[in-house]
């Protein structure tokens, strides 16, 4: 697991996402990279029912990742995280009482996998109650874990199929408190993950939102 | 009385004269008799001195001195005859007077040293003195009875003491059964099971997951008859194994070229001799080692089995009575039987084997029980206890996985474990691969004088990689034409050759595509050769070309050139070697030696005469040298002027 | 008794519907030599393992019924291995016929962020205590000797008192619904360990 950075890429003026899609499919296969298989990210979002305290709670998240079959992360945004097994799935059908399951939130993105060199590049379709809502690019160098030796070649890696539209150093990585120069782990994949989806919830409540 | 004839009776008067002798014919010779100086010397003679000695034993020795007198007679008269008569008659008288007084004085001295009781002293002499009175008749008779007494008293304590001896027996054998029982306690796991004893022959604790119970029973040896000598091999305990481990059994591995008919699969008997016992140990040890390895050959079979009908492959694995078959490579079969032998059945099977070439490859068949072993390990260590203990049992590794958001590479890692049969048929291929490259790397070197082809295999190697460095040098030229250095790394589905420049190259299987390989490497070491020769030589390299994309062209690979000129610029050799063409080498010659060359009008002038003249091809064959290098040589030498 | 999981939503993995059977007993001090002895001969061919775990119970108190009850497991042996989160259902009533309590079960293997996350989701920690003990397998049959010990100050381990002075003594086995056959295993297995520790099925509600 190398340092990976997530971004959202625009639907490119008078196209479907499918068809932008294709389009960087097309540009990342010029460029030399094998398509490897598929993937997946999903997102659950739950909401306790009860709260003792009477404060607003907070959103739970459980999330999954193709990447890693056997996990199940469970996220609150900003907040701690946990890695569990997938028996943590059953454990929230048990938990149902207390936590409900905000149904029409589960947001996944799904699509192909390309390996360039030691690059995995993920373009996916982001879908949210089966309507497709945007483009998600995970781009992971799998060379390194310390984002801030790697982040500059990766950039420039991006830039040259993503063109203008390359991220800034994503905030996960920055806004650590030690630095960019500690080693990353999966959470920080799923909470720029959790990160886009929540910007794409957003973007549904805005009418005329570039969704075909 | 009253009327038959009256009988006669003649009377001889008994001989006076001894007789001597009766010759053949009845004649008697008489001794003739004795004159009276022989008679006084006969009769002085009688006179026996020893009589006298002891007193005590007069009256009865004088009874049988009568008796002996008579008896002796005879033998005195022979022992006359026959030695010369004496001298004096009272010769023998006088020395037998003069030895009883020397015998006196002895025994007078003797007493007087008795009497000091210093240098000597007397003790009874226990004597029986009825053995000498009785008659002999008696002394016959007594002695049987007592003879007989003593045999009784012998006989009566050699009853006793069999007796002892049987019991004593009886009770070693108890205590032999014990010892024999601790012994096998000792390495072997037993249970009592009600009133039997039942052991453990199977692979279960080391981590085995075979289902075969695998117990044998404990049995007390009790069938002997006790007035018989007791054989040498008994043993007062016994072990009754299962009807199905009984036997010798093995894991016959082999690897065939055609396959053979489907109607003959399944039928591989092969049998293996007895293993012969080792001294000291155990008839049941021998047993229970015996029945273990058929349970551990028949846990790989069945192990082999289950993953060969599990397994999907482009040809599908055969399952056959005691037989896999499995297609490494296509027309190449490989085989692996489990051989199974009872002892009744050995007989009459052995013998039409004998004739079968030997084609197992004991390497596998003991890398097979490795791999089984380390696969009973893998059972053992995988079941480590959970921490916490709350935890559910599972491997540790794949507990990890979820919490610590393994990836699938690191998954695959935790859960691949390939089975048995998928290595062994790696192994087997790996294995042919390697006796296949060493058959043809040394069929070219035969087949091939010029250039020489070395391969020098590495004596260590993996299960599943070997590797093998082939030069292609020519004979006297070892030192200069060193250009093409192969190192073969033999893996299990190709042939990676690594150059001496760092090029690799793989190769599948094909036999074909190793040996185009080579040989169009040893046609490229030719060209190489000449280019090492010209430094040498001091002639120029003009131009040189691994591979020519001009002329015919090769089957295999491409054909190499080179062009060489001499130290002055004179002449040029061009050669053009190719691995199916052979070699072509052409020889330029200068202008000016060309006779036949037209004059033209436009080079009059004498500077073009030292332009480059036209091609002749050179008779290689025909060439002398031992190989192309030295024509080579000499030809170079021709060609240079002498300074 | 529990209704089956209603899968409201995907369940994208794990395994729905385990149950854990679970005969309980205890032992005196003095005697766990002889227990352990018993339970070596009994046992799998392993190596007697021991263990040292902290346990914290959690609860979430809903607005109504029962708290919700979530025992998280660490092993102070192995400290890089990962928490062990369970959940354990009421154990099933009625069926006098089954010897052994039958009860769900989620198992959940967690990174140690768990306590913040426990927090985070509304779980308060009810109390914890430390097992240490031996652990034993037959087969699918988990045997736990343990000692548990009061935790002193919150948090810390090293400071601990024992509650009893015997030991507890677990037998349990993991299977899916409906494979009543183990607690047949159990109770044979149980009735080889008499009499050094009689193996019973304790109702943990009736204790309360």
């Amino acid at each position: 697991m190398g340092v990976t950075c997530v971004c959202q890429v625009p639907v490119a003026e008078g196209k479907s996402v499918q068809q932008t899609v294709e389009q960087l499919h097309k540009k990342l296969e010029q460029l030399g990279a094998m398509k490897q298989g598929s993937f997946f990210v999903d997102c659950e979002t739950y909401h306790a029912t009860s709260n003792a305290s009477g404060q607003p709670s907070k959103l739970l998240y459980v999330m999954h990742n193709s990447e890693t079959p056997l996990s199940c992360l469970a996220l609150f945004e900003g907040g701690p995280f946990l890695t569990a097994d997938a028996n943590f799935d059953v454990l929230m059908v048990k938990l149902k009482s207390h936590f409900q399951n905000a149904k029409g939130h589960k947001v996944e993105s799904r699509g192909a996998r390309y390996r360039y060199c030691d690059f995995l590049v993920k373009v996916g379709t982001v879908t949210m109650s089966s309507s497709a809502r945007g483009i998600s690019v995970e781009v992971e160098y799998c060379a390194c874990v310390v984002p801030g030796d790697c982040w500059n070649l990766m950039k420039e890696f991006m830039q040259s199929f993503l063109g203008s539209s390359v991220p800034e150093l994503p905030a996960v990585f920055s806004s650590k408190p030690e630095g960019l120069f500690v080693p990353t782990d999966c959470m920080d994949t799923m909470s720029q993950y959790l990160e886009l989806f929540s910007k794409v919830r957003k973007q549904q409540v805005l009418p005329g939102s570039s969704v075909r | 009385m009253s009327g038959g004839p009256a009988v006669r009776v003649s009377i001889e008067s008994s001989c006076e004269r001894q007789v001597q002798e009766v010759s053949l014919d009845g004649v008697e010779t008489y001794v003739p008799p004795l004159s009276m100086s022989q008679n006084l010397a006969k009769l002085a003679q009688r006179i026996d001195f020893g009589q006298g000695s002891d007193s005590e034993e007069e009256e009865p020795n004088g009874e049988s001195r009568d008796t002996d007198w008579n008896k002796q007679e005879p033998e005195e008269d022979e022992g006359l005859v026959k030695f010369q008569p004496c001298l004096w008659p009272w010769d023998s008288v006088r020395n037998h007077l003069r030895s009883a007084l020397t015998e006196m004085c002895v025994l007078h001295d003797v007493l007087s040293i008795i009497k000091e009781k210093k240098y000597m002293a007397l003790d009874p002499v226990s004597q029986d003195p009825t053995a000498a009175k009785t008659p002999q008749v008696f002394q016959l008779i007594s002695k049987k009875k007592s003879l007989a007494n003593a045999a009784q008293l012998l006989l009566k304590g050699a009853e006793k003491l069999s007796k002892s001896v049987a019991e004593s027996q009886e009770q070693r054998r108890q205590r032999d059964f014990n010892t024999e029982l601790l012994q096998l306690r000792s390495q072997w796991k037993l249970r009592k099971v009600g009133d039997k004893i039942l052991g453990d022959l199977s692979y279960r604790s080391a981590g085995s997951l075979f289902n075969h119970h695998g117990t044998f029973e404990v049995i007390k040896n009790t069938d002997i008859d006790l007035d018989k000598k007791i054989p040498d091999d008994y043993c007062p305990l016994n072990v009754q194994i299962p009807s199905d481990l009984e036997g010798s059994a093995y894991i016959k591995v082999s690897i065939q070229k055609q396959s053979p008919d489907i109607g003959d699969l399944g039928t591989v008997s092969l049998f293996r001799r007895q293993p012969k016992a080792k001294p000291g140990s155990q008839a049941w040890h021998l047993k229970l080692e015996a029945a273990q390895n058929v349970l551990l050959c028949k846990e790989i079979f069945a192990q082999l089995s289950r993953e060969a009908v599990q397994i999907k492959s482009h040809i599908p694995h055969i399952v056959v009575k005691n037989q896999i078959i499995s297609q490494p490579f296509p027309g190449l079969q490989l085989s692996i039987s489990l051989c199974h032998s009872n002892i009744e059945k050995k007989n009459h099977r052995a013998s039409p084997d004998k004739s079968k070439p030997d084609d197992h490859l004991y390497v596998l068949e003991h890398n097979l029980h490795q791999l089984i072993r380390e696969f009973h390990k893998q059972n053992l260590s995988s079941s480590v206890m959970p921490h916490p203990a709350s935890a559910p049992f599972g491997p540790k590794r794949l507990r990890l996985a979820g919490p610590m958001a393994y990836d699938k590479p690191e998954i695959n890692c935790l859960q691949h474990s390939e089975g048995l049969l998928e290595k062994i048929i790696k192994q087997a291929k790996h294995i042919f691969l390697r006796s296949r490259t060493a058959r043809t790397i040394d069929s070219l070197a035969s087949r091939i004088e010029d250039p020489q082809i070395q391969a020098h295999w590495s004596n260590i190697n993996d299960v599943y990689e070997s590797s093998v460095k082939v030069l292609i040098t020519s004979q006297g030229y070892e030192q200069i034409c060193k250009s093409i250095q192969l190192q073969l790394n033999i893996g299990v589905e190709q042939i990676r050759v690594v150059h001496r420049d760092g090029r690799v190259i793989s190769l599948s299987h094909q036999e074909q595509e190793l040996q185009d390989f080579l040989l169009s490497q040893m046609s490229q070491h030719q060209v190489h050769a000449i280019q090492q020769l010209a430094k040498v030589m001091g002639w120029h390299v003009l131009s040189f070309s691994n591979h020519v994309g001009l002329g015919a062209i090769e089957s295999i690979g491409n054909a190499s050139a080179i062009t060489v000129a001499s130290p002055n610029g004179e002449y040029a050799i061009s050669v053009r070697n190719g691995p199916e063409s052979g070699c072509k080498v052409l020889v330029q010659f200068p202008r000016g030696q060309a006779k036949d060359l037209p004059k033209s009008d436009v080079l009059q002038d004498g500077k073009w005469s030292h332009l480059r003249g036209p091609y002749k091809e050179v008779h290689w064959s025909r060439m002398e040298g031992k190989n192309f290098v030295y024509k080579m040589e000499l030809l170079m030498a021709a060609l240079t002027p002498c300074p | 008794m529990e209704a089956p999981p209603v899968t409201v939503m995907p369940v994208t993995g794990g395994t729905i519907n385990m149950m854990e059977y679970l005969l309980q007993g205890s032992v005196l001090d003095q005697s766990l030599d002889s227990l352990l002895h018993r339970l070596r001969g009994l046992c799998d061919n392993m190596e007697p393992e021991s263990f040292a775990d902290h346990e914290l119970v959690y609860l979430l108190k809903g607005q109504q019924g029962n708290p919700f009850i979530l025992r998280a497991r660490r092993s102070l042996a192995h400290p890089t291995a990962p928490w062990h989160l369970r959940y354990l259902g009421q154990p099933e009533v009625g069926d006098k016929s089954r010897h052994a309590l039958v009860r769900n079960c989620v198992d959940v293997a967690a990174s140690h962020s768990l306590p913040d996350f426990l927090n985070e989701m509304g779980f308060r920690m009810d109390h914890e205590f430390v097992a240490k003990g031996h652990i034993f397998r037959k087969g699918a049959l988990k045997v736990v000797v343990s000692k548990l010990s009061r935790v002193l100050v919150p948090g810390n381990t090293d400071n601990t008192e024992p509650l009893s002075l015997s030991y507890l003594v677990e037998l349990s086995v993991l299977a899916p619904a409906g494979q009543d056959t183990v607690s047949e295993d159990m109770r044979s297995f149980a009735e080889q360990l008499k009499p050094l520790v009689h193996l019973e099925k304790i109702d943990p509600k009736r204790l309360m």
